[in-house]
């Protein structure tokens, strides 16, 4: 009893040990490859796990759809299963063609810039961080820093590339700081995440008139991310006559729980720093 | 045989826990799959497996994730080596030492996460965390807690079937 019981401790100490050796040589940056050997695999499992995922999700969220299929399908069940596995397939490519062309619309009008579409497989397995897995890595042409949007708004920018996957920082992360600006009132803040989920952005000169419902845009300074691509509304605004600054609540224009397709900026024109 | 099917399998639930649990919310909480069976098939009574496979899973799961590599992996073992202290007593059979075993693995998980996130200078609230992630994961994991060791002791039984003497 007494053996087993150390035989345990001590192989749980050496587990530990050898967990923090990886932590270590991790932080030092020594795995890089080797992670990239253990995500290859588990990426491609990842990203065929999230196809089926979004799939079946769109049939239950879509009510209109889903009793067109059913109908659908109940006749082709009749005549030929292979033939209702086909529509579905086929209904599901196209739902991707739409967003894909949402997406290509939003480039088109920005054509100054270069962009790259990917698909998310997946999210951070971690509740306490807000990052999503994409299917692009530096095999694509993906680098560090990349900003990530779709043709609703500011999804956040690329943390770390592997060759087949990248990491995606999202504006709601805690950690993340975007540079914006107020479309109505024309004044510059900074667009922090609260732990809590809530967007704020804070920074904002106790002068300006900030109003609810006002657009908010990202402002292109310090280029990191291109100017003019809306992050979210104005829901509240918090001005208090002791505080040097004023800060307002917003809402993302991006629902980030649905994301299924982003678009990776590779080139856009950084703002001039004398505007 | 156990590593061959466990590996493969801690990392298929790695995937799922990515891919399709993080999606699927109860009162806000995702249920942490990969520390599920982890605990599970410690309180089968192969505390060395899981303590390896509890190794193996973390490097999945941070894989996939912000946090650093070898954080869950950390984690994981001291839950397994936790959830296994029960091995061999009498009450481990019992369900509420098993929702305990969860309840503490959960515990201990969560707190090696926001340790190594306030180590690494992650902004993090506190109350909030709590609140809003730890007690409904907690929750989530409790309510999955018996069918995952029952799933746990029946793999076990089909791996390992008991030996019977004449």
């Amino acid at each position: 009893m007494l053996s087993q019981f150390s035989s345990k401790a001590l192989l749980a100490s050496a587990l530990v040990l050898l967990a923090g050796a990886v932590l270590i040589l991790n932080l030092g940056g020594y795995l890089g490859p080797a992670q990239e050997v253990i995500l290859s695999p588990l990426a491609a499992g990842q990203d065929w796990v999230s196809q089926r995922y979004f799939t079946i999700r769109d049939l239950m969220t879509s009510p209109r759809d889903v009793a067109t299929l059913q109908v659908q399908i109940s006749e082709l069940e009749a005549e030929n299963a292979q033939l209702r596995d086909q529509i579905i397939a086929l209904q599901e490519q196209a739902a991707e063609a739409d967003r894909l062309g949402a997406l290509l619309n939003y480039a088109r009008t920005r054509p100054e810039s270069r962009y790259l579409s990917t698909n998310v497989i997946g999210l951070d397995p971690s509740p306490f961080i807000r990052s999503i897995n994409i299917g692009a890595g530096s095999d694509r042409g993906v680098v560090h820093g990349m900003p990530v949007l779709t043709d609703e708004g500011l999804v956040g920018r690329i943390t770390e590339v592997t060759a087949g996957t990248s990491r995606v920082q999202l504006i709601t992360d805690p950690a993340s700081a975007v540079n914006v600006q107020l479309q109505g009132s024309r004044v510059d803040g900074l667009l922090a995440a609260q732990p809590n989920g809530e967007l704020w952005v804070e920074l904002i000169d106790q002068n300006a008139k900030v109003e609810p419902g006002e657009l908010v845009l990202t402002s292109g300074l310090g280029g990191t991310f291109p100017a003019g691509i809306p992050v979210g509304h104005v829901v509240s605004v918090r001005r208090r006559d002791f505080e040097l600054f004023q800060r307002a609540v917003i809402q993302p224009t991006v629902n980030f729980d649905e994301l299924e397709i982003v678009l990776l900026v590779a080139i856009f024109q950084p703002l001039e720093i004398a505007r | 045989m156990t590593y061959l099917i466990g590996i493969p399998t801690i990392a298929l639930l790695a995937i799922l826990q990515t891919s399709l649990v993080s999606h699927l919310r109860l009162l806000e909480g995702r249920p942490d799959l990969v520390l599920l069976a982890v605990v599970a098939w410690a309180l089968t009574g192969r505390g060395h497996e899981a303590m390896i496979l509890g190794f193996a899973g973390g490097l999945f799961l941070d894989a996939f994730s912000a946090v650093p590599l070898g954080v869950s992996s950390a984690a994981l073992v001291i839950v397994a080596a936790i959830a296994s202290y029960s091995e061999g007593q009498f009450w481990g059979i019992n369900p509420i030492m098993q929702l305990a075993a969860v309840l503490v693995g959960s515990g201990v998980y969560y707190l090696a996460v926001i340790l190594t996130l306030f180590a690494t200078g992650q902004p993090l609230d506190l109350q909030l965390a709590f609140g809003r992630i730890v007690l409904p994961g907690v929750f989530v994991n409790l309510l999955l807690a018996l069918p995952t060791v029952q799933l746990a002791e029946g793999l076990l039984n089909l791996l390992h079937p008991p030996r019977v003497t004449a």
